[in-house]
């Protein structure tokens, strides 16, 4: 901008001849020791070709466009006092220089956070999904160790099978153990039913004889009788006997 | 149309550093009906309404079709949602001040917004009002002890006397605290238009010396970009204090509910 004016006046002292070239030495010689200098210039080319590029518009003819008309509204603009510069126009400077330099170096930094965040969540996410899958994967494998399982069973069926037949055996086994205990334990009880009836008998049996002998005793004609025949006997001996 | 020429002319003419802030009619409607009934959108009142659609914007920017990693506008607000969820946490309490989240992140974000869009150049604060703020502050105020004597019912009157107060004191002590939470009131209020007034007024009066420096010549407008750089650094200062002031006021609204759950 400095330079801009500097030149401004420089070529403004040219063209009037009421400036003598010599009243602005100072800033010829400025110019002619800065464009002497040592340091590297930007190639004006490329520079030329940045400042158009910069401009709004898709080619050169859309870019002079806009700008031209951007000129003659701001002119118009002004020349009918649409917009006066005066000292809000400097406070929306600096607001918007506030403004520009926020979204300019605070909007990519916040941009850089932001995507960090989000690639976090994304990694949460991610690693979530990925901590899924692997548990999946475990328990596949872990059903495919039991792939064989149909096998197994139908062994274990069998075998369960011919456990059942046997426990099956086995009660009917036992039932009839079962059965035939105490089918002898009735006849047993039988047995000794059986003889206690019959020794019951004999024992009255012999009661009753007994009774009826010593009955028998107490009648004296039975009592003579007996004497006789044992006299009777007797003498049949002795006369034997001589 | 009347009222377009009034604008271009306020501008022109008027300098004065406070004329800023005037609220005036933009739209007005004057009826010969119902006792002149005159109805009309002020600028505050369309700058407020400017703030509530630029709220709507953001909210419906920030829901990013529900999806599960949001966007930048959502991230923002998440960061907003956490630096005032621990405000709350903080200062209120971390089991019964949840209740009291959406209300302080509604006050945060409004005041916010209002803040920010007063920053914006030929725009309006409508927080340098102390109308809003004051509408604002007495409001939180009477809220926060109509919720004290709700809870705690006349106890909340223990709020006034400071803990291990001698007897003696106690009437003035009494007195000098029933006087300090009146001026919350107003404290409240004050802070937040005076902060964002000041920094308007300062930012123009500059802006008013460095025009009249810059346009004395061309010396005198080179000279002019020293001061210009001073109101470029107070212009980004006001951007911090729209923020800080935001979070002064849930702070503060934060610490009144507080006072009223728990008294002291």
């Amino acid at each position: 901008m400095a330079s801009r004016l500097a030149r401004s006046a420089l070529g403004a002292a040219r063209l009037r001849p009421s400036i003598a070239p010599r009243a602005l030495p100072a800033l010829s010689t400025a110019i002619a020791a800065r464009n002497s200098s040592g340091v590297p210039a930007q190639d004006p080319k490329s520079k030329a070709q940045s400042l158009i590029d910069a401009l709004p518009g898709s080619n050169l003819l859309s870019k002079s466009a806009i700008l031209s008309s951007f000129t003659g509204l701001s002119i118009y603009a002004l020349s009918n006092e649409y917009y006066v510069v005066n000292e809000e126009t400097v406070v929306a400077f600096c607001l918007l220089s506030v403004w520009a330099a926020l979204i300019k170096f605070g909007g990519p930094a916040y941009k850089e956070w932001a995507e960090g965040q989000n690639r976090k969540i994304l990694d949460i996410l991610n690693s979530a999904r990925a901590d899924h899958t692997q548990a999946v994967k475990t328990r596949i494998e872990d059903v495919q160790q039991m792939s064989g399982v149909i096998d197994v069973t139908k062994s274990l069926f069998a075998v369960s099978k011919e456990t059942a037949k046997l426990e099956a055996e086995a009660y009917e086994l036992e039932q009839r153990t079962a059965l035939a205990a105490e089918a002898k334990t009735v006849l047993d009880s039988w047995v000794r039913y059986e003889s206690q009836v019959k020794q019951r008998q004999q024992k009255e049996l012999a009661a009753t004889i007994i009774a009826k002998v010593q009955k028998e005793l107490e009648n004296p004609k039975t009592l003579q009788q007996i004497l006789q025949q044992s006299v009777a006997d007797v003498e049949k001996i002795v006369s034997a006997k001589q | 149309m009347n009222t377009l020429f009034n604008t271009v002319n306020f501008w022109r003419y008027n300098s004065s550093p406070l004329t800023q802030f005037e609220i005036k009619d933009l739209i007005s409607i004057d009826t010969p009906i119902l006792g002149n009934l005159h109805i009309s959108i002020t600028n505050i009142g369309f700058y407020l309404t400017m703030g509530a659609f630029f709220l709507l914007i953001i909210n419906l920017l920030s829901t990013n079709y529900n999806k599960l990693i949001g966007n930048s506008w959502s991230i923002s607000q998440e960061s907003l949602y956490a630096t005032l969820h621990s405000i709350v946490v903080n200062q209120i309490n971390p089991k019964n001040g949840q209740i009291y989240f959406p209300f302080i992140y509604a006050l945060f974000i409004f005041i916010l917004i209002n803040n920010l869009i007063g920053m914006v150049p030929y725009s309006f604060a409508s927080t340098s009002h102390f109308v809003l703020t004051f509408a604002l502050s007495f409001t939180i105020v009477l809220g926060a002890t109509i919720l004290g004597f709700q809870k705690h019912g006349l106890e909340f009157f223990s709020l006034l006397v400071p803990a291990g107060c001698p007897l003696g004191l106690l009437p003035l002590l009494v007195l000098i605290e029933f006087i300090s939470y009146l001026a919350r009131n107003i404290s409240l209020g004050l802070r937040l238009a005076a902060n964002i007034l000041s920094g308007h007024m300062l930012l123009h009066i500059l802006a008013g010396f460095t025009y009249n420096i810059m346009t004395s010549g061309i010396i005198f407008f080179f000279l002019g970009l020293i001061p210009l750089a001073f109101i470029i650094a107070f212009s980004g200062l006001e951007l911090g204090i729209a923020f800080i002031q935001a979070q002064v006021f849930v702070v503060l609204t934060s610490g009144y509910i507080k006072d009223a759950l728990d008294l002291h």
